[in-house]
C-alpha cells in the first residue's frame, strides 16, 4: 500500500466526502465520490484513506477540523491518500 | 396498559399448527361450505387490491382463467412491473399468461407445489384458490421461506402481545378464538381507542362485536369486510373445531345467509382469519412505522438542537470570560505609583476584594465552562456527532493561555503593591525623620548667625575677649558635632530621592537650603575666630605691654614710693594718664587672672561633670548627644514601643501558622480522598457520586476556615512581617490548594456524570432484558441458545417489525456478520439495544424520512407538517434544502442532505 498523491485544482466544490476523525477513533477516509466531480477526475475511491491534506498530517485531527481544512482551499487541494 | 408476554402458548406447541395444515389435504378442500367462505374472502381480498387498478373479479375460478387478472393483482400488490402480457385468446396464450404470473411468483422465493398453468386455466378451484392462498401468504402475510410457520407464528404472536392487556381476550389460533369478536374489537381498540369504546362490549354478544369491528374496519381502516359475523359466532355453536364452520364463513360473505347455517360451522376458516388479520397488521404497523419514523426523527432533531444550546451556551460564557480576562490584566499590569500610603492601601484593599469576591465566581465560571465543554464532547461522542471545535480564539487553549496570562499578572501585582507599600512606609518614616533632624537642627541653628556677627569683642577687655574665645570653642565643637546631624539629614534627602519620594524637590530645596546655612555658620565661625584672636592678640599684646608696663612699674612702683618721697623730683613719667592706665591695667591684669582661671575651671568642671553623666547614662560621650533630642527616657520609650510591637508581629505569626497548618494537611488529605475515590472500582458509579457530593459538602462547610486565614494573613502583612518560621505554608500555598481542591472535586464529579451518562446511553434496563430474553427463548426452537434465520424474522414481525428483503438482509447482516445462519442471544441484545438505544447514524435518519415521504427521495412541505410536531416541521422546513434530482417537484426539499448534515457531514 503505497501512498500517492492527489492534487485538485481549484475552486471547490471538490465533489467528495469524509468521514472519521480522532473523535471518532478512526482515520479520515473518503465516504463518497460525487459522479463527474474534481475528485472523481482526480481517481479519488471511496475507502481511501486521507494521510495528509497540503501537508498536514490528518492523525490528530479532528472531524470537523479536517473538513475546515478542506473547505478552506481555494486554488489548489493536495492530498497525501493511501489506498 | 402493560404489555405483558402472554406465556400461555407454551402447552399448544408449533405441532398443532402443522397437524391443522396436514388436514387440509386435497379432499377436504373439495368441502364445499368451506370452499365458499374461502372463495369470498379471497375474493373480497382479491378485490381489496384490484380495484386500485380500476378493476373487479366476481367469480374466482373464473376471472383468472385467462392470467390477465392475476398478472394485474400481482403487479399492483408487489408494486413491479410484470413482462407484458400475450392478447391473444387462445389457450396457449392463457397459458403463458398464467406462467408469466406463476414465473414471478416463484421469482418471489414461493414454492408452489403441483400448481400448473393448466389447471388454472382449466378453472380448477382447489388449484386456483391454493394459489390465491399462496400470494396472500406471500405478499400479505410477509416473506414467506420454506416453511410457513414463521410467518404464521409470528403474526399470531404479534396479535398476542397486542391483545395480552385485554384479559377477556385470549389468542392462541387463527380460528376459535375470534369467534366472539373481541380480539378484533382489541386489536382495534389497541391502535386507535378513538374509534371504539371497548368497554361497552359484551362477551355474550358476539355479533355485535364482530359486526362493530367489521363496520369499524371498512369505515375507518380501508379494510372491506371479508368476514361474516354469524359464521364466527360463538354463542349458536357448541363445539369449537370442525370444518363446518368455516363453510358458514364464506356462506355468510356477500350477502345474508339462512340462520342454519350459522349452526352447522362451528370454527372459523382459518386462512380466512388469517387473510383478515393481515390486512390490521398491515394497516396498524404501517401507522406504527411511520410514529416509529417520526419519533425518531424528533429524538435525533431533539440532539441536535440540545447540542447546539450547548454549543451557542460554550461560545457565549467563553466570551464573556475572555472579555472579563481581557479587561482585568491591564488593570493587574498597570504600575502607577500612588504618593500616599492611603491611595496604596486602597489598591491593595482592591485588589483584596478582587482575590476574595471577584475572582472565585471567575475561578468558578471557568471551571463550568471546562465542564460543559468534556459534557458536550462526550454527548456528541455518545450520539456519534463530530466533536465540537470552537470558533477562533474560544478553543479551550486560548482560554487557557488567558487565563494563565491573568495569573501571572496577578502574582506581579500584588508583589509590586506589597513593595510600593514598602517603598512608601520606608519613604514616610524617612520624610518624617527628615523633618524631625531638619526642626531640631533649625532650631539650635536659629540665631546663631546673629551671634557669630556679634561684635561683643570691639568693647571688650582681654579676659573678656578670651572668654569668648572660649565660648567660641565651646560652639566650635559643638558646630563639629552638628555637623553628623547636617550629614545625616544629607543622607536622608539622598535616600528619598533614590525612593523616589514624589516631594523630593521640597525637600532638595531645604536640604540645600539647610547646607548653605551650615556653610554659611561655618565661614561665620570661622570669621568670628579669626576676630577674636586677632582682638585676643591685639589685647594680649596691650597686655603684654601692660605687664611689661607693670614689670617695669613695679619697680617703677617702688620707684614710685620711693621716689614719692622725692615727689619734688619731677622727671617722672611723660604724662599721668600712662602712670594712671599702667596702674588700672595691673589691677586689671591681677582681677582677670583668678577670673579666666575659675572660668577655666567652670568649664573643666562643666567638661567633667558633662562626662560623669555621660558615664553614668552609657551614652556616648559626643556633645552632640545632649543637643540631640533622643534623651534617654525617649530612647526607653521608643525600646518599649518596638518591643511590644515585635511580641504583637509574633503572634500574628504564630496564629497565621497554627491555622495554616492545620489547612494545609487537612486539604491535602481531602485530595488523597477524592483521587482514591476515583481508583476504587469496589462500588456503582451512583455510589461513587454519592461519595463525591458528600465530599463536596463538607469541603463548602470548611470555607470558614479559609476566610479566617486570610483575615490573619491580612494582619501579617499590614504589620509588615515577610517571614514566618512557625509554618511552611504560605497563604498564596493555601490559596492555589484550595482552588485546585474546588476545581479537582467539581471536575471529579462531572467525570462520574460522563461515566453514568455512557452507560445509561448504552445500556438497558433489567426490565428489558427480561423482555428480551422470553422473547428470544421462545424463537430459539432448537434450544442451542441462537436463533435460525427464519426463527429471527418470525421474532422480529412479532414485534411489529414489517420488514421488506432489503432491509431483513441489512440487519440480518449486522446481527449474523460471519452468515453461520444463527442469531445468538448477545447479538440479538446488541441489536435491539442499538434499534432502541439512542445511538443512531444518518442513514437511519434517511430511513425515517423515506417513510413519512412514503418512499420517495424528496419530501414535501405539506408531509412535514402532516407527521412531525410543528416546532420540528419548521426546523426541517427552514433547514432543508431544495432537492435537485431529475424527478424532483416544485417545493420538493431533499431530507438526504439535511440528514446527512446532522451528523456533521457535507458535501466538500
Amino acid at each position: 500500500m503505497m501512498p500517492f498523491t492527489v492534487n485538485l485544482i481549484g475552486p471547490s466544490p471538490w465533489g467528495f466526502r469524509i468521514s472519521g476523525g480522532r473523535d471518532f477513533k478512526k482515520a479520515i477516509t473518503v465516504s463518497k465520490v460525487n459522479a463527474g466531480s474534481k475528485a472523481e477526475t482526480a481517481c479519488l475511491q471511496p475507502g481511501d484513506i486521507i494521510m495528509e491534506i497540503n501537508g498536514l498530517n490528518t492523525g490528530e485531527m479532528l472531524n470537523v477540523e479536517a473538513q475546515n481544512k478542506i473547505k478552506s482551499c481555494t486554488t489548489q487541494l493536495q492530498l497525501l491518500v493511501e489506498r | 396498559m402493560e404489555m405483558q408476554y402472554n406465556n400461555n402458548n407454551n402447552g399448544y406447541g408449533p405441532e398443532e399448527y402443522m397437524i391443522q395444515e396436514e388436514d387440509w389435504d386435497r379432499d377436504l378442500l373439495l368441502d364445499p361450505a368451506w370452499e365458499k367462505q374461502q372463495r369470498k374472502t379471497f375474493t373480497a381480498w382479491c378485490n381489496s387490491h384490484l380495484r386500485k387498478a380500476g378493476t373487479q373479479i366476481d367469480n374466482i375460478e373464473e376471472d383468472f382463467r385467462n392470467g390477465l387478472k392475476l398478472m394485474l393483482l400481482l403487479e399492483v400488490i408487489s408494486g413491479e412491473r410484470l413482462p407484458k402480457p400475450d392478447r391473444g385468446k387462445m389457450r396457449f396464450h392463457k397459458i403463458a399468461n398464467v406462467n408469466k404470473a406463476l414465473e414471478y411468483i416463484t421469482s418471489k422465493g414461493v414454492k408452489l407445489v403441483s400448481i400448473g398453468a393448466e389447471e388454472i386455466v382449466d378453472g380448477n378451484v382447489k388449484m386456483t384458490l391454493g394459489m390465491i392462498w399462496t400470494i396472500i401468504l406471500r405478499f400479505a402475510i410477509q416473506d414467506i421461506s420454506v416453511e410457513e410457520t414463521s410467518a404464521k407464528e409470528g403474526l399470531l404472536l404479534w396479535c398476542q402481545r397486542k391483545t395480552a392487556p385485554y384479559r377477556n381476550v385470549n389468542v392462541q389460533n387463527f380460528h376459535c378464538s375470534w369467534k366472539d369478536g373481541l380480539a378484533f374489537c382489541a386489536l382495534i381498540h389497541r391502535h386507535r381507542p378513538d374509534l371504539i369504546d371497548y368497554s361497552k362490549l359484551n362477551k355474550d354478544d358476539p355479533l355485535g362485536n364482530l359486526n362493530l369491528a367489521l363496520e369499524i374496519a371498512e369505515k375507518h381502516l380501508d379494510i372491506p369486510k371479508m368476514l361474516d359475523p354469524e359464521v364466527t359466532d360463538l354463542a349458536n355453536t357448541a363445539v369449537c373445531g370442525g370444518r363446518l364452520f368455516m363453510t358458514r364463513v364464506s356462506c355468510y360473505y356477500h350477502a345474508p345467509h339462512d340462520p342454519e347455517d350459522i349452526i352447522n360451522t362451528p370454527k372459523p376458516d382459518e386462512r380466512a382469519i388469517m387473510t383478515y388479520v393481515s390486512c390490521f397488521y398491515h394497516a396498524f404497523a404501517g401507522a406504527e412505522q411511520a410514529e416509529t419514523a417520526a419519533n425518531r426523527i424528533c429524538k435525533v432533531l431533539g440532539v441536535n438542537q440540545e447540542n447546539e444550546k450547548l454549543m451557542e451556551e460554550y461560545e457565549r460564557l467563553a466570551s464573556e470570560l475572555l472579555e472579563w480576562i481581557h479587561r482585568t490584566t491591564p488593570w493587574l499590569e498597570k504600575r502607577a505609583p500612588e504618593s500616599t500610603m492611603t491611595a496604596m492601601r486602597c489598591k491593595l484593599e482592591d485588589f483584596r476584594d478582587y482575590r476574595r469576591m471577584h475572582k472565585p465566581p471567575k475561578v468558578q465560571e471557568k471551571c463550568q465552562l471546562e465542564i460543559s465543554f468534556n459534557t458536550l464532547q462526550t454527548k456528541l461522542n455518545i450520539s456519534n456527532r463530530p466533536a465540537f471545535m470552537p470558533s477562533e480564539g474560544k478553543m479551550v487553549s486560548d482560554i487557557t493561555s488567558a487565563w494563565q496570562g491573568l495569573e501571572h499578572a496577578e502574582k506581579g501585582y500584588e508583589e509590586w503593591l506589597l513593595s510600593e507599600i514598602r517603598r512608601l512606609e520606608r519613604v514616610e518614616h524617612l520624610a518624617e525623620k527628615f523633618q524631625q533632624k531638619v526642626a531640631t537642627h533649625e532650631s539650635w541653628a536659629q540665631g546663631k548667625d546673629q551671634l557669630l556677627t556679634l561684635r561683643d569683642y570691639e568693647s571688650a577687655s582681654l579676659t573678656e575677649v578670651r572668654a569668648l574665645l572660649r565660648k567660641h570653642e565651646a560652639f566650635e565643637s559643638d558646630l563639629a558635632a552638628h555637623q553628623d546631624r547636617v550629614e545625616q539629614i544629607a543622607a536622608i534627602a539622598q535616600e528619598l530621592n533614590e525612593l523616589d519620594y514624589h516631594a523630593a524637590g521640597v525637600i532638595n530645596e531645604h536640604c540645600q537650603t539647610i547646607c548653605d546655612q551650615w556653610d554659611q555658620l561655618g565661614t561665620l565661625t570661622q570669621k568670628r575666630r579669626e576676630a577674636l584672636e586677632r582682638t585676643e592678640k591685639l589685647l594680649e599684646t596691650i597686655d603684654q605691654l601692660f605687664l611689661e608696663f607693670a614689670k617695669r612699674s613695679a619697680p617703677f612702683n617702688n620707684w614710685m614710693e620711693g621716689a614719692m618721697e622725692d615727689l619734688q623730683d619731677m622727671f617722672l613719667v611723660h604724662s599721668v594718664d600712662e602712670v594712671q592706665n599702667l596702674i588700672s591695667a595691673h589691677d586689671q591684669f591681677k582681677t582677670t587672672l583668678p577670673e579666666a582661671d575659675s572660668e577655666r575651671q567652670a568649664i573643666l568642671s562643666i567638661y567633667n561633670e558633662v562626662q560623669k553623666i555621660a558615664q553614668s547614662y552609657g551614652i556616648s560621650s559626643k556633645l552632640t548627644n545632649i543637643y540631640c533630642d533622643i534623651t534617654p527616657a525617649h530612647i526607653n520609650q521608643t525600646w518599649e514601643k518596638e518591643m511590644s510591637r515585635q511580641n504583637v508581629n509574633e503572634r500574628h505569626r504564630r496564629q497565621f501558622a497554627a491555622q495554616a497548618n492545620a489547612i494545609g494537611p487537612w486539604i491535602q488529605t481531602r485530595m488523597e480522598e477524592i483521587a482514591r475515590s476515583s481508583v476504587d472500582l469496589a462500588g456503582t458509579l451512583e455510589d461513587q457520586m454519592n461519595q463525591l457530593k458528600q465530599f463536596e459538602h463538607d469541603i463548602i462547610k470548611y470555607k470558614p476556615n479559609i476566610d479566617k486565614l486570610e483575615g490573619d494573613h491580612q494582619l501579617i502583612q499590614e504589620t509588615l512581617i515577610f517571614d514566618n518560621k512557625h509554618t511552611n505554608y504560605t497563604m498564596e500555598h493555601i490559596r492555589v490548594g484550595w482552588e485546585s481542591l474546588l476545581t479537582t472535586i467539581a471536575r471529579t464529579i462531572n467525570e462520574i456524570e460522563t461515566q453514568i451518562l455512557t452507560r445509561d446511553a448504552k445500556g438497558i434496563s433489567q426490565q428489558q432484558l427480561n423482555e428480551f430474553r422470553s422473547s428470544f427463548t421462545h424463537f430459539d426452537r432448537k434450544k442451542k441458545g441462537g436463533m435460525e434465520t427464519d426463527d429471527f424474522r418470525a421474532c422480529l414481525i412479532s414485534m411489529g417489525y414489517d420488514l421488506g428483503e432489503a432491509e431483513f438482509a441489512r440487519i440480518m447482516s449486522l446481527v449474523d456478520p460471519n452468515s453461520s445462519g444463527r442469531v445468538t442471544f448477545q447479538a440479538f441484545v446488541d441489536f435491539m439495544t442499538r434499534e432502541t438505544g439512542e445511538t443512531d447514524n444518518s442513514e437511519q435518519v434517511v430511513a425515517s424520512f423515506r417513510i413519512l415521504a412514503a418512499d420517495k427521495p424528496y419530501i414535501l412541505v405539506d408531509e412535514l407538517r402532516r407527521e412531525l410536531p410543528p416546532e420540528q416541521a419548521e426546523y426541517c422546513i427552514s433547514r432543508m434544502p431544495p432537492y435537485k434530482g431529475p424527478d424532483g417537484v416544485p417545493g420538493a426539499l431533499d431530507y438526504t442532505v439535511f440528514s446527512t448534515a446532522l451528523y456533521g457531514e457535507s458535501d466538500l
